[in-house]
């Protein structure tokens, strides 16, 4: 079905330039299996979450009947509010980390490195491209109470073996050092993309006019560069704030953040009311994100040609 | 020639970057190392060289499933991504139409949404629906994620294209379905293997939004995270990853650089006359 579509916009439109209609109807034709299935499988699950949400809709006996009583329990200084700010504060943190090593490897990549700079970005994507469950697991060889760095000072005699360092794994720290290092790879690239499709006349320019290295760096350079640095930074704080598998590896019970609790509200705590609230508040959120820096977002700044 | 950088900001840059693929790779060195260490658990010091996880890890018939499974769910996922994917590419790089900026925002927006969101909102929807949950849900999901990586792949290549190909292979008699077989189909084959590469490596290593629409056949992550609870599975564990690991690296590696080839061929052709391709 999906293949055989392609045949009917261009017919349409081989005839003889028909009408603007027609060709809005072979454009819908074209375009409606896959709007379709975002319809049914992205919009309408999240509908039904904001009707499961309010309850218009239940499946267990625990729900409530019909009522915003979720939504006033969330807002009223719930321990998931709370929760949900802890969240913002890790994310916000993995991101402005994240971007600042990103960005000196992204200026080294377009500005510095000439002829191999796509190899050299290469290789910096490579690890994002390999397994994320198996990156997570790697912190745990590293950090564990055995792993590389507490063995390096237990052979230092600097701490008594059984005396791991306390906050290395299972911690906040943990959780931010893990999620900064899955995504920095990806960081780079729409920085990257952005400086690379600068126009380097206007740093010459800049230079002729006698402007030093440093001033055409933060006079042209990089206001240049920030619609990257936004498209970059956008990019890790919306997956992180949601982000519930690397806590549940790395992070222990200090390191439970926002996506853990909407997880376990659908799993072993089973308030499924109560989680599609805390689902669709997230939801909300990245949403006015999304739309706020949406302009950021082109299509070209995540897609390295 | 103005260089941006003076020459030890250069080398300062270069030490960066050098610090930072350090950075980058140590934790995947260091599951190499493990993965051929005779220790039990992944502690140091290292004991002696094995290859006794490899072999246990060929006899171990449910993670040889699970790699299975996720092969099939990986296939099926990007096949219908990448068909999806031409389809919303070919509307919005060839034609204008009314609300074409909020078609292009909806394919665009499952990248915007936390994975436990959209998760969650799959798991209601399949209870609403009394489907139950089987490779399949976890596979409609994996089109869902895939879907705007393949358009943000295949539209810069269409765009690439010059539209008067098309228009003259059309001015010659062929007819729509001929036109994008013979001309933009092959022309946007490189940029068709890359989305699927993407979309296959996503949906295979996708454990946060499978975790919850996932029936009894589990899939490669689902089954690795199961397995971190037992300590003496883990060394299989780091064995198998290293093997998916190596092998993602070299078909990503393999498809870039084919593309790249296939893009300076096409670029040389494209040069040399558009006449030849007809």
């Amino acid at each position: 079905m999906a293949v055989a579509t392609p045949s009917e916009a261009p017919a349409a439109a081989d005839a003889a330039r028909p009408g603007r209609f027609r060709s809005w109807l072979a454009a819908v034709g074209i375009l409606s299996p896959p709007v379709s299935w975002l319809v049914l499988f992205f919009l309408v699950p999240i509908g039904i979450v904001a009707a499961y949400s309010v309850g218009a809709l239940s499946f267990f006996p625990g729900d409530q009947a019909l009522s915003l009583g979720g939504w006033e329990r969330f807002f009223r200084g719930s321990i998931y509010l709370s929760l949900f700010w802890k969240s913002v504060r890790i994310s916000l943190t993995v991101s402005v980390v994240s971007v600042l090593l990103a960005y000196p490897i992204a200026f080294f990549l377009a500005l510095g490195a000439k002829k191999r700079k796509y190899v050299l970005l290469l290789v910096i994507i490579a690890p994002f491209l390999t397994s994320y469950l198996l990156r997570v697991l790697a912190f745990k060889v590293i950090l564990g109470d055995e792993g590389l760095i507490n063995t390096f000072f237990y052979s230092l005699h600097m701490r008594s073996p059984g005396h791991p360092i306390p906050w290395l794994l299972y911690s906040q720290f943990t959780v931010m050092l893990v999620l900064a290092y899955v995504w920095v790879p990806f960081v780079a690239l729409p920085i990257f993309v952005a400086l690379e499709n600068l126009d380097q006349s206007l740093l010459e320019g800049a230079s002729d006019l006698g402007a030093s290295r440093w001033q055409t760096f933060w006079r042209v350079t990089f206001p240049l560069s920030v619609p990257g640095v936004m498209a970059a930074f956008v990019f890790v704080f919306i997956p992180t704030i949601g982000e519930f598998v690397t806590p549940l590896l790395v992070g222990g019970t200090r390191g439970f953040m926002y996506g853990n609790a909407i997880a376990d509200l659908f799993g072993p705590g089973f308030d499924w009311q109560t989680g599609s609230v805390l689902a669709l508040f997230l939801l909300a959120v990245t949403a006015a994100l999304a739309l706020v820096f949406g302009r950021f977002l082109q299509i070209r700044s995540v897609a390295a040609e | 020639m103005f260089t941006p950088t003076s020459k030890n900001g250069l080398r300062a840059l270069k030490v960066f970057y050098g610090l930072f693929v350090v950075f980058l790779y140590t934790p995947i060195v260091l599951l190499l190392l493990f993965s051929f260490n005779s220790g039990q658990t992944p502690v140091f010091p290292l004991k002696s060289f094995t290859l006794r996880w490899y072999r246990e890890l060929l006899a171990n018939h449910e993670l040889l499933g699970a790699l299975r499974t996720s092969a099939e769910v990986a296939a099926g996922s990007s096949a219908v991504a990448v068909s999806l994917g031409i389809l919303a590419a070919i509307v919005l790089v060839r034609r204008r139409f009314f609300g074409k900026g909020a078609v292009s925002a909806l394919l665009i927006s499952p990248l915007v949404v936390p994975y436990v969101v959209f998760g969650i909102s799959l798991l209601i929807l399949f209870q609403a629906l009394s489907i139950p949950l089987s490779i399949i849900t976890v596979m409609i999901g994996h089109v869902v994620l895939s879907l705007p990586y393949t358009i943000l792949v295949l539209v810069p290549r269409l765009e690439r294209i010059d539209v008067a190909l098309e228009e003259a292979a059309k001015d010659l008699g062929a007819s729509g379905w001929r036109t994008f077989r013979s001309i933009t189909l092959p022309l946007i084959l490189p940029a068709i293997v890359s989305a699927f590469m993407i979309a296959f490596t996503l949906s295979f290593d996708e454990y946060a939004v499978a975790s919850f629409v996932i029936g009894r056949q589990v899939t490669y992550p689902i089954y690795l995270f199961s397995q971190l609870r037992f300590p003496s599975r883990l060394p299989q564990v780091i064995a198998v990853a290293v093997l998916v690991m190596t092998a993602s690296i070299l078909v990503i590696l393999g498809t870039e650089i084919g593309r790249r080839m296939a893009e300076r061929k096409l670029g040389a052709e494209l040069e040399s006359g558009p006449a030849g391709q007809l």
